[in-house]
């Protein structure tokens, strides 16, 4: 019986394409089985036109998404990104913009090639396809990817996908990432690869569905047309690339510039880094306890190890381990592979490739071991669960899988290349918005973040998340037409910082006053999983930052303040002293805020903490201290009791001096000190010891550990090897 | 391509103009760095033996007769680079608020019962060489385990003699430790 006529090169099913890519993949090594390749060589002026024309294609349909859509989430801060694939869903090239996406809107188009669409729904010219489901592939249902074909004479030569972050698909309040919430019906609308439109239009029945479902269909519908004007914009350009440089030369460049990047990668893994194994630790927290969920049993406080081990080969691939790590939960916070997948592509895009030829070629080298069944990464109940927030602990797995990658171009002399990044926590809401109508409301730039510091200078202020490389807080005039809300100041906060030689960039609070709101409801949105526990991202002596804190401060009496035109609180200043100095009651909200009614001049404040410093903050220039105090960015007790730096301020000149012999003194005494209260590794592990054998730990500790031995026997013999406990002991 | 290493001096001690250090970052990366960054620290330490590998700031596994050992500039020695080095540091453990405080003042301050910041410093120098930030009770991290022999071997082009076995020997150390305690 002779093959149904497919869609794909020569009458192939695309399923048959598929599985004939991986088969030579699979005995070659090499991405489609090109053990040569030659077209790209032979012309490298019209190879590297023809790519950047791709990638020329890409940025500028990014942009016009940006110029339809009216939500701040894309025209303010960008939260959007491109990718062009194969018939086979493997990505050639893939726009700025937030790329953890880039093999996750790849893994719907093969979802759907797996699923026999080609036969049994039908992918047509002008065809859109819509998918926000992680259990297909996908970080959180608020990421909407919006898919289509590409044919030429008939044969589908590729798609053009757009990811959006959105700020409404009609989740239980507060509406876009709900984190009270523990079952799959609370995430909102999920789209599981649907056809939404056809001949290059938006169908109208699905137009009709979100204006009744939504609180804030304008903006969804604007998203979806911007995503299509700009894929219809890139799927244009790419016929007039084959018009120009000819269909053959398409297919076999296209599929060239994924193998000329797999190569690229090793090389660059063999030049940059040393091959050997690198570790780090992840605790993730999760405050379910008071969270107002009707699934009872998903109320309670839970902690999970994330152990990560990178071997980087000596055949110059890597592979990441997360052998130890704990059970899922009740929460929507569990992850899957293929989330896991989407860091390794935005850190990939970050650090090793990121000279803007990143594809599926990046990662080929790379490989995941699949998390352990039923583990935090791979919840065999994942069809059960809310997946609004799996990226929390993500952000968190992958900002310490940057910092692993840091120390191994550190020891291979690279140090520019050393950094690491950390994400926050804070608020969102829900409610009444200054017009009187009722939605989600949450404003989400990402410049507020401090990223480590680099080998060979500070971190970039505001300057880094690891979820895309472009951040941007968006201009405030903008989010307070948004969000009934002022924000109080922007101003970099010196404690946010880690410490070191070379100190983290730093951190900008938000503090957010509540104005002209009927009724509103605040709750927490976390894109971290580190509260109580601070994460492990100090470089070689550098200290981490400490806590992260979300906040509402409530004043006593804020009308009769402003009648005395008294100052109002801007700026969380030193962070021993605010409940002193605030006058009115201060909230700490932990990790995750409750839902809480918050009313007319309450502020809601998120303090973000950076990742780690680097070096022994003592060794630190004191030229480099009292500029950054000349700046603000450094007080005069950081100075003294963290750098021992003796500064005093010159009135007259207007700016902070270093008395030398002093600091000399100061530095020498701190060594001393270390001296005196370090004791011998020996005597620290016989006393921990003793504390684990009394299991003398806290109980969420003691349950954490239990967690991750019940589901690995190598973590749970380490563990017991390292303490040198009996083969019989339980935690 | 290639720096000389008056301007990789200049870099990694953070005294590089920075349109020379945005270069630096930004174009395609110098093949012989490794051996310059090497001959940099070798210049730097105290001591004569040669440096295979750094390992932090202060630390490098550097060959001493038929070892390789990890050592801090200074001179202290911290035994073979299998094991890891922390097991000969000196320890200052912050598990308490009071301790805590120090350096993460009220709001900052993580959660004792829960987080303990472990300092590391060089019992020679008193040089604060890591700082861990893990929950109470989780095993010392061996941050770093370099496959050294494969390195010379197979990216360098150029095996070391008298090439070792790659394997973690830390929980010799612990094992023994435990077996004196019985």
């Amino acid at each position: 019986m002779s093959e149904r006529k497919g869609i794909g090169e020569g009458g192939k099913t695309l399923k048959r394409m598929m599985e004939e890519n991986e088969r030579l993949y699979r005995e070659t090594g090499c991405y489609a089985g090109i053990t040569e390749p030659h077209l790209l060589k032979e012309n490298p002026v019209k190879g590297e036109l023809f790519h950047s024309r791709i990638m020329a294609s890409l940025i500028a349909g990014r942009e016009t998404t940006r110029m339809v859509s009216g939500s701040p989430f894309v025209r303010e801060v960008a939260e959007l990104c491109l990718g062009l694939y194969t018939p086979e869903g493997d990505n050639i090239a893939q726009s700025t913009g937030i790329q953890i996406h880039i093999k996750l809107m790849g893994d719907n188009i093969q979802w759907m090639i797996n699923k026999n669409y080609e036969e049994e729904v039908g992918i047509n010219d002008g065809d859109f396809f819509i998918a926000n489901e992680p259990v297909i592939s996908g970080m959180h249902a608020a990421d909407v990817y919006d898919m289509l074909p590409i044919f030429w004479e008939g044969e589908l030569i590729g798609w053009i996908s757009t990811v959006i972050m959105e700020m409404d698909i009609g989740a239980v309040s507060p509406g876009l990432m709900p984190l009270a919430n523990v079952e799959r019906g609370t995430d909102g609308l999920k789209f599981c690869c649907e056809r939404i439109g056809s001949n290059d239009r938006l169908n109208r029945d699905f137009e009709h569905k979100i204006e009744i479902c939504l609180d804030m269909s304008d903006i969804f519908l604007l998203d979806r047309k911007g995503a299509i004007a700009s894929n219809i914009r890139v799927r244009e350009e790419i016929k007039r690339i084959i018009g120009e440089f000819g269909i053959e030369y398409y297919k076999r460049a296209t599929r060239e510039l994924i193998e000329e990047e797999r190569r690229s990668q090793i090389v660059r893994i063999r030049q940059r880094m040393v091959p050997g194994r690198y570790r780090g630790v992840v605790p993730a927290e999760f405050p379910m306890a008071d969270q107002p969920v009707a699934w009872l049993p998903a109320k309670r406080d839970t902690i999970r190890l994330i152990p990560i081990q990178m071997d980087v080969l000596p055949a110059g691939g890597l592979v990441l381990d997360f052998e130890g790590v704990g059970e899922w939960g009740w929460h929507p916070f569990n992850g899957t592979p293929q989330a896991v997948w989407g860091g390794v592509s935005i850190v990939t895009v970050q650090t090793l490739a990121c000279d803007g030829r990143g594809n599926l070629g990046s990662l080929l080298p790379i490989e995941v071991k699949e998390p352990p069944i039923d583990s935090l990464l791979n919840p065999s109940q994942i069809k059960k669960l809310a997946t609004s927030t799996p990226w929390a602990p993500l952000l968190d797995v992958f900002g310490m899988w940057t910092h692993l990658l840091g120390i191994a171009f550190y020891l291979r002399g690279f140090r520019e290349e050393t950094f690491n990044y950390r994400s926050s926590a804070g608020w969102q809401m829900a409610g009444y918005d200054q017009m009187g109508t009722k939605r989600p409301l949450m404003a989400a730039g990402t410049g507020y973040f401090g990223p480590g510091a680099c080998g060979v200078c500070d971190g970039v202020d505001c300057g880094g998340w690891l979820a895309t490389p472009e951040v941007d807080m968006g201009s405030a005039e903008v989010w307070e037409l948004f969000v009934p809300h002022m924000e109080m100041s922007r101003r970099i906060d010196p404690y946010s910082v880690g410490y070191g030689r070379f100190r983290s960039g730093l951190a900008i609070p938000q503090v957010v006053m509540i104005h002209r709101s009927q009724q509103l409801v605040g709750s927490g949105i976390i894109g971290t999983a580190s509260d109580g526990i601070i994460p492990n991202l100090g470089q070689f002596g550098g200290y981490p930052g400490g806590r992260r804190n979300t906040m509402l401060l409530r004043y006593d009496n804020l009308p009769e303040l402003m009648e005395k035109r008294q100052p109002l609180l801007y700026e969380v200043g030193h962070p021993a002293d605010l409940k002193d100095r605030f006058p009115g009651q201060v909230f700490d909200m932990g990790l995750l805020a409750v839902p809480t009614e918050i009313y007319e001049g309450d502020l809601l404040v998120s303090v973000s903490a950076a990742a780690g410093g680097l070096g022994d903050p003592i060794e630190r220039d004191p030229a480099l201290i009292t500029a950054d105090m000349d700046n603000g960015l450094t007080t005069e007790w950081q100075a003294s009791s963290i750098y021992c730096v003796k500064t005093s301020y010159d009135e007259k000149a207007k700016q902070w001096k270093v008395d030398e012999a002093a600091t000399k003194e100061l530095r020498q005494s701190k060594r001393k000190e270390r001296l005196a209260r370090g004791v011998p590794a020996k005597d620290w592990w016989q006393k921990s010891r003793q504390r684990l054998m009394d299991r003398n730990l806290d109980g969420k500790i003691l349950e954490m550990y239990q967690s991750s031995m019940r589901l690995s026997e190598a973590f749970t013999r380490e563990f017991k090897d390292f303490w040198a406990l009996p083969d019989d002991f339980n935690l | 391509m290639s720096y000389s290493k008056e301007d990789l001096r200049d870099l990694y001690d953070g005294r590089l103009p920075w349109n020379k250090t945005f270069e630096i970052m930004s174009k395609p990366k110098d093949d012989d760095r490794f051996d310059k960054y090497v001959e940099i620290l070798q210049e730097r330490v105290s001591y004569t033996e040669r440096i295979l590998l750094p390992l932090g700031d202060h630390l490098n596994v550097v060959q001493k007769g038929g070892e390789r050992i990890v050592k801090c500039d200074c001179g202290h020695e911290f035994g073979d680079w299998r094991q890891n080095w922390k097991l000969n540091a000196l320890i200052f453990a912050r598990d308490d608020t009071e301790k805590l405080e120090e350096v993460y003042p009220g709001l900052k301050c993580p959660d004792p019962n829960l987080c303990e910041v472990r300092e590391f410093y060089c019992p020679g120098c008193g040089s604060l060489l890591m700082v861990e930030a893990v929950p109470v009770g989780y095993p010392l991290i061996f941050d770093a385990l370099p496959d050294i022999d494969s390195f010379y071997r197979e990216w360098l082009g150029r095996p070391l003699p008298d090439e070792k076995e790659f394997r973690d020997m830390t929980y010799q150390v612990t094992r023994e430790w435990g077996r004196e305690l019985e």
